[in-house]
């Protein structure tokens, strides 16, 4: 077999995981990295932009930014003063289907580290007045994207592309919903959202094993159940499938300097992990490298395009892969016309692209295995969604995916006439 | 003989590799009228050298899943490779051929010249890059920290291909590093110990100096630019002296102090007592020469005069008022969570390593830096400060109308600080 030899010698390396879920449904996850510099403690809850109902829109988003504000037992500030006193750093983000608060500290510290992350995040103080006052830099935060038009482009493409669905929303939400919203309504949503079976914790670093008996006696083993975790809200968010609605648009920026093809196809569920193998290896073969079909043809050779980017997005309700290709106004219709060109008429793979393309992919994943960060974001995430594995593991479907299947299976999805399109240009240049 | 000094750094890893050739040839280094000249140099390295082509260059990388970048920055153009441990002993040889034995075709360089050129293009549509470009212009005028590593359009369109070419056999001359970190085969200690050295010049010639010193280009201390936005763009700093200086220290103790984090002065003045802003935060690179103190942030243009009035008071407490004792326990914390940040990946280790080589640093200078930090104090900060942050230039970009409510404020601000007046 052919499967390239570092796909196979890297199953061997890669932290150990340790798995257990508390009582109280609340996942954990430990990877022993004992060479590591900092130990990383990573509280992963399904509370992202998906789970706003009606009129919360926005609201996963600023919760995030509340929970830093302080809780019932830190002032605000008194975390983050707190963590860097300890050499440490925090952050957190907010996604569509989850959100997740990080700290990256030494070693030594991590227990303390762990109480105080636990505190902020399970019991935040949500006070009126850090409320109005974080809305203000929320409002600064839209208004910042606002001013980027990459951002505005990606924005508009998935509002197209998901008309029906929270996906197409942005995750900031809007300025009115955010003025709309109050503190009573934010603790309604954390009671609803930041419970039991939604959370789980992911320890990354120099004897992360054995801050389990730490946090089996932690806030987070108090944390209320979830009253009815039916094995579909383990498996799934409230199930809403994704239907991408496919199209072409068009949409001209003032401050755009050059055009913008954009490509949006939808495709399984992150949780059909044999399939985001597929969708990563066949967009790595499509758009990552100067070998690759996209960047070969638009870039190297007919030297059309200045950038060509293709990313999946692992999704719970329904992978996205998008496409976005940055060239001169003049160009544009020659760029549409070859992209379709490459997507309809496709040769298969050839063995060469083939074991490129695992390469790519697997080594991929095992450089991301050297830093404590991107280890305990691999770990939670799966192990939140209901899927322990060892974090090599996904590479095993790579072999299933030969020249033939990938072109049956794969890329008749990602035909232009299933896409959601998007043609932006700098204002009056069309 | 000019052959790379040599560091290595073996440890344990998920079996994979990094290597970065320190080269001390930067964008400040671009003659004049040749402005982008060495990240185009850079840039076409990695598409053919040695026995191989563009095609069959990119075949072999790609095709072993490695990654090889080549980017010139200010002080120096940088070959970085990110391979697995089995790959090590094959890929290696590139680095060396892509500054001894590099292809050059025309056709490879026109074609990342033009990408160059589009990539500048389409730098215009961020704001912040707009605001740091301009802010470098004005203070640094036309030395070799004026302008964008990846150059300026004019210049870049007009470079001849017989420039490169003299820039290229240059690269093989001056004092570069190599540095590696990861795990590789023992093979490859025996390929690194036999190096010859062959393709790089036995000769004295060495990069000219970093810009040292630096003057407002007279065009005074506010530089403005109006386009279309929500927000307004500020960036308020000066250049101060090179990484290494022994005043260095306390000036990154007191960056720690303004923008690292979110107990910094910066995030808690600006984002948490007042709400005016989203991104906030103090850049101060390490550079061979002149580095540039810069405090910046975005606000909402019915706002930005406040936030200026909030930077422009953080700016002069750093030289008015020392710092109290808990601040600079808390700013020495973070330097050194700094230090253990950056030494995550094999990657990082060995940029690192580069870096401290090639600015002509012992290898243990950030171990000494962190032994000294111990004993400064906060009235020696202040002492830093007064000698190199007493000359603030302010670029802003953002919607005409908040522009001339913000240049007479900072007016107002700088005769104010003049005077001595609050």
């Amino acid at each position: 077999m052919e499967l390239c030899h570092a796909v196979l010698t890297s199953l061997l390396h890669g932290p150990a995981l340790d798995h257990w879920t508390l009582p109280n449904g609340v996942r954990c996850v430990a990877a022993e990295m004992p060479e590591a510099p900092l130990t990383c403690l990573d509280l992963w809850c399904r509370a992202g932009s998906f789970t706003e109902a009606a009129g919360e829109e926005g609201m996963a988003h600023f919760l995030e930014h509340m929970v830093f504000k302080g809780s019932e037992r830190l002032e605000a500030g008194a975390f983050d003063l707190a963590i860097e006193a300890l050499g440490g750093s925090s952050n957190a983000a907010t996604g569509f289907d989850d959100v997740h608060f990080h700290v990256l500290i030494p070693p030594e510290t991590s227990q303390q580290a762990l109480d105080l992350l636990l505190d902020l995040v399970l019991h935040p103080a949500l006070e009126q007045e850090s409320f109005r006052l974080e809305r203000e830099v929320v409002l600064e935060e839209m208004a910042q994207y606002a001013d980027q038009p990459d951002e505005l482009v990606l924005q508009q493409l998935l509002k197209q592309g998901c008309p029906d669905h929270p996906y197409g929303r942005p995750i900031l939400g809007e300025r009115s919903s955010l003025l709309a919203m109050d503190p009573e309504a934010m603790r309604t949503f954390h009671q609803r959202r930041y419970r039991g079976h939604h959370c789980c914790l992911a320890i990354s670093g120099p004897k992360a094993r054995e801050l389990r008996a730490t946090v089996e006696s932690s806030a987070l083993a108090q944390l209320p159940p979830d009253p009815q975790p039916s094995a579909d809200a383990i498996n799934q968010v409230e199930p809403r499938g994704l239907r991408l609605q496919p199209g072409r648009h068009t949409m001209e920026l003032a401050r755009l300097e050059s055009a913008r093809l954009l490509m949006l196809w939808s495709g399984s569920t992150a949780h059909d992990q044999a399939w985001v193998m597929g969708a990563d290896l066949a967009t790595t073969l499509l758009g990552e490298g100067r070998r690759s079909r996209l960047v070969a043809q638009l870039r190297e050779e007919l030297r059309i395009a200045e950038s060509v980017d293709m990313d999946l997005s692992v999704l719970e309700q329904g992978c996205l892969m998008t496409l976005e290709i940055s060239c001169e106004p003049e160009d544009l219709e020659q760029v549409e016309a070859t992209v379709h060109e490459q997507l309809n008429q496709a040769a298969p793979f050839t063995a060469e692209e083939l074991a490129r393309g695992r390469q790519l992919v697997g080594n991929g994943l095992r450089y991301s295995l050297e830093s404590v960060g991107q280890v305990a974001a691999q770990a939670a995430s799966q192990m939140l969604w209901n899927r322990p594995q060892e974090l090599l593991q996904p590479l095993q479907h790579l072999q299933a995916w030969t020249e033939e299947r990938l072109s049956e299976d794969l890329m008749p999805l990602l035909q232009p006439s299933r896409a959601c399109s998007l043609i932006a240009t700098p204002a009056g240049q069309r | 003989m000019a052959i790379p000094d040599l560091i290595v750094d073996r440890i344990a890893t998920p079996g994979v590799m990094a290597a970065k050739l320190l080269l001390p040839w930067g964008s400040a280094t671009d003659g004049v009228g040749q402005r982008g000249a060495h990240q185009l140099l850079a840039a076409t390295l990695s598409r053919g050298c040695g026995p191989f082509d563009h095609r069959q260059l990119a075949d072999l990388v790609e095709g072993r899943g490695a990654g090889l970048r080549s980017d010139a920055h200010e002080d120096g153009l940088l070959i970085s490779l990110r391979c697995t441990t089995e790959d090590a002993q094959e890929l290696m040889p590139l680095l060396d051929w892509m500054v001894t034995a590099p292809h050059l075709a025309t056709e490879q360089l026109e074609l990342e010249r033009s990408l160059s050129l589009q990539a500048l293009q389409r730098q215009r549509e961020d704001p912040f890059h707009l605001a740091i470009d301009q802010w470098r212009q004005l203070v640094y005028g036309s030395t070799g920290y004026g302008h964008d590593p990846l150059g300026v359009s004019d210049d870049l369109q007009r470079l001849d291909e017989t420039v490169l070419q003299t820039l290229a056999r240059q690269l093989t001359t001056g004092r570069s590093v190599l540095a590696i970190s990861g795990t590789w085969p023992s093979s490859l200690d025996d390929t690194l110990l036999k190096r010859t050295g062959e393709g790089w010049q036995d000769t004295t010639d060495a990069p000219p100096p970093p810009p040292m010193h630096w003057m407002s280009n007279g065009d005074g201390d506010l530089v403005m630019q109006s386009i279309d936005t929500e927000q307004v763009v500020l960036m308020l700093g000066q250049p101060c002296c090179a990484y290494g200086h022994p005043d260095d220290l306390a000036l990154r103790l007191l960056q720690c102090h303004l923008g690292s984090g979110m107990s910094s002065l910066l995030f808690r003045r600006l984002r948490e007592d007042h709400g005016v802003a989203y991104d906030v935060g103090a850049h101060h690179p390490a550079r061979a020469g002149a580095a540039p103190f810069v405090l910046h942030a975005s606000s909402s243009a019915e706002r930005a005069e406040l936030t200026l009035s909030l930077l422009h008071q953080s700016w002069h407490e750093l030289s008015s008022q020392p710092l109290s004792e808990a601040d600079l326990t808390l700013a020495r914390a973070k330097f050194r969570g700094q230090v253990a940040h950056g030494r995550q990946t094999c990657s990082q280790r060995a940029e690192r390593a580069a870096h401290r080589r090639g600015l002509g640093l012992s290898d243990d200078h950030d171990h000494r830096c962190l032994e000294r930090m111990e004993s400064l104090q906060p009235q020696e900060l202040m002492e830093a400060a007064q000698r190199w942050l007493q000359t603030p230039h302010l670029s802003l970009c953002g919607p005409a109308d908040a522009l001339k409510r913000l240049e007479d404020h900072w007016r107002q601000l700088q005769s104010s600080a003049a005077t001595g007046s609050s």
